[in-house]
C-alpha cells in the first residue's frame, strides 16, 4: 500500500513571495494614487467606497478612461463566457461532453445558460438549415452587447458535406458575424475549449 | 389475415378499380389499386378491415410515373397493409386520406413538398419541412445539387 501514503520527499514546492507575484500587464496601476491599492484591503467597509472612488478617479485622471476600465472590463468578460446552451447537431455532443466530469469546461469560467438574455457566446454546433436561420438570427439579436460567436464544426464554417444541399446554409457567416472557425467533424471537447481560449485572447484585446 | 382474404374482401366493394392483391414481407399484403378509388378503399381499410391507424404514408418517382404508399396498421390482428396507387407523372394528384385517417395531415403535406403528388382536398397543403417559398420538390430524380451561391460575409458591426 505505499502507493497510497505521501512520500516524505513530494512536499509542497515552496510558495513564491508576495513580490514575485506580477500583475498582469493590461492592468495598470497607479504610480502616484491618492490611496494606494494595498493599504485599501485593510480598510473598514464604511471607508472602503469613499477611498475606492477616490483611488479610481485619480487613476482615471492619470491615465485617461478607456485605459483603465476597458481591460477590467475585458479580464471580467473573458473569464466568465456564458455560452447558450442549445445545439443543432452532432457537435452538440462534443458541446454536452466538454461540460462533463472528464473536459470540465466550467473551470474557465464558461457556464452554459439557457436564455440568450443572460448570454454573450453563440456557439453554432451544427448544420445550419434555412428553415432555422431565422430563428438563429433572432437569437443572436436577442443576446446583450457584447456578444461573440463561434462556428464549431465543417457544417457551422462551410457547410460541411451538406454544402451542396439546397436545405443548408453554406456557412452561419452568412447570417451572423463568426470569431472563431473550428475545424473537425465533429471537433472534440478539446478543440471546443482551445477556440474558447482563442477567442479569450481576442477579448483581451479588445479596445472599442 | 392473407392476401387471399384482403381480394375477397376488398374486390365485392372496388370491382376493377382493384388491381390486385400481392403478398408483401411484414404486411399482410399489399393492395394496388386505381386513383380513383382512393377513398372508398379508405373508407373499406379502415371499417370493415378494423385497420385504424395509418402510420404512414409516402411517394417514390420512378421517372416515367410515380407511385404513392400507404401504411396501415391494425390494433385488432397486429399486422400492417401498404396500399399503394400509381400516377400519372404530369400530373400525379390523389384524394386526401385525411378525412379518413387525420394521422395523413403532415405526411401527406411531406409527400407533396419533396416528390410533387399534389392530394386533392387537403385542409391545409403547406410546406412542412422546407422553407415557405420553395417551388421545386428535392426529392424528384429531375433535381440536381449545385454548389451555393456566393452570398455577403457578415461581418461585426463596430
Amino acid at each position: 500500500m505505499g502507493h497510497l501514503t505521501t512520500p516524505a520527499a513530494q512536499t509542497a514546492p515552496p510558495r513564491p513571495a508576495a513580490a514575485d507575484f506580477k500583475l498582469e500587464g493590461e492592468l495598470p496601476m497607479a504610480t502616484q494614487a491618492a490611496v494606494p491599492f494595498l493599504e485599501l484591503e485593510t480598510l473598514r467597509a464604511k471607508e472602503f467606497i469613499p477611498a475606492a472612488r477616490e483611488a479610481l478617479s485619480s487613476l482615471i485622471a492619470e491615465q485617461g478612461q478607456a485605459k483603465v476600465i476597458r481591460p477590467v472590463f475585458n479580464w471580467a468578460g473573458r473569464n466568465s463566457l456564458f455560452p447558450l446552451h442549445w445545439g443543432l447537431a452532432c457537435c452538440a455532443i462534443e458541446f454536452a461532453a466538454a461540460f462533463g466530469a472528464r473536459w470540465d469546461a466550467e473551470r474557465f469560467g464558461i457556464v452554459p445558460r439557457s436564455s440568450p438574455r443572460q448570454c454573450d457566446l453563440m456557439i453554432v454546433n451544427g448544420t445550419v438549415t434555412w428553415k432555422v436561420a431565422h430563428k438563429l438570427i433572432t437569437l443572436y439579436e436577442q443576446m446583450p452587447e457584447p456578444k461573440w460567436v463561434i462556428a464549431m464544426g465543417n457544417c457551422a464554417t462551410g457547410g460541411g458535406p451538406f454544402r451542396t444541399a439546397y436545405s443548408v446554409v453554406p456557412g452561419v457567416d452568412k447570417l451572423v458575424p463568426v470569431d472563431i472557425y473550428i475545424a473537425g467533424c465533429p471537433p472534440r471537447p478539446e478543440a471546443m475549449l482551445d477556440g474558447i481560449l482563442k477567442l479569450e485572447e481576442l477579448i483581451r484585446e479588445r479596445k472599442e | 389475415m392473407l392476401p387471399d382474404d384482403l381480394s375477397r374482401e376488398l374486390g365485392p366493394k372496388l370491382g376493377d378499380r382493384l388491381l390486385g392483391v400481392d403478398p408483401f414481407p411484414g404486411t399482410a399484403g399489399r393492395v394496388r389499386f386505381k386513383p380513383d378509388a382512393a377513398l372508398d378503399l379508405f373508407r373499406a381499410v379502415r371499417d370493415d378491415l378494423k385497420f385504424g391507424h395509418l402510420s404512414m404514408v409516402g411517394g417514390i418517382d420512378w421517372v416515367d410515373h410515380r407511385e404513392v404508399f400507404y401504411v396501415a396498421w391494425s390494433d385488432e390482428i397486429k399486422q400492417y397493409l401498404l396500399l399503394s396507387a400509381d400516377l400519372p407523372a404530369e400530373s400525379a394528384h390523389i384524394e386526401s386520406a385525411s378525412s379518413i385517417w387525420p394521422s395523413a395531415n403532415w405526411h401527406e403535406r411531406e409527400t407533396w413538398e419533396l416528390v410533387d403528388i399534389a392530394f386533392d382536398h387537403h385542409p391545409d397543403l403547406r410546406h412542412l419541412l422546407l422553407p415557405d417559398g420553395y417551388t421545386f420538390h428535392p426529392l424528384l430524380r429531375s433535381f440536381k445539387l449545385h454548389e451555393p451561391e456566393e452570398l455577403e460575409v457578415k461581418q461585426r458591426r463596430v
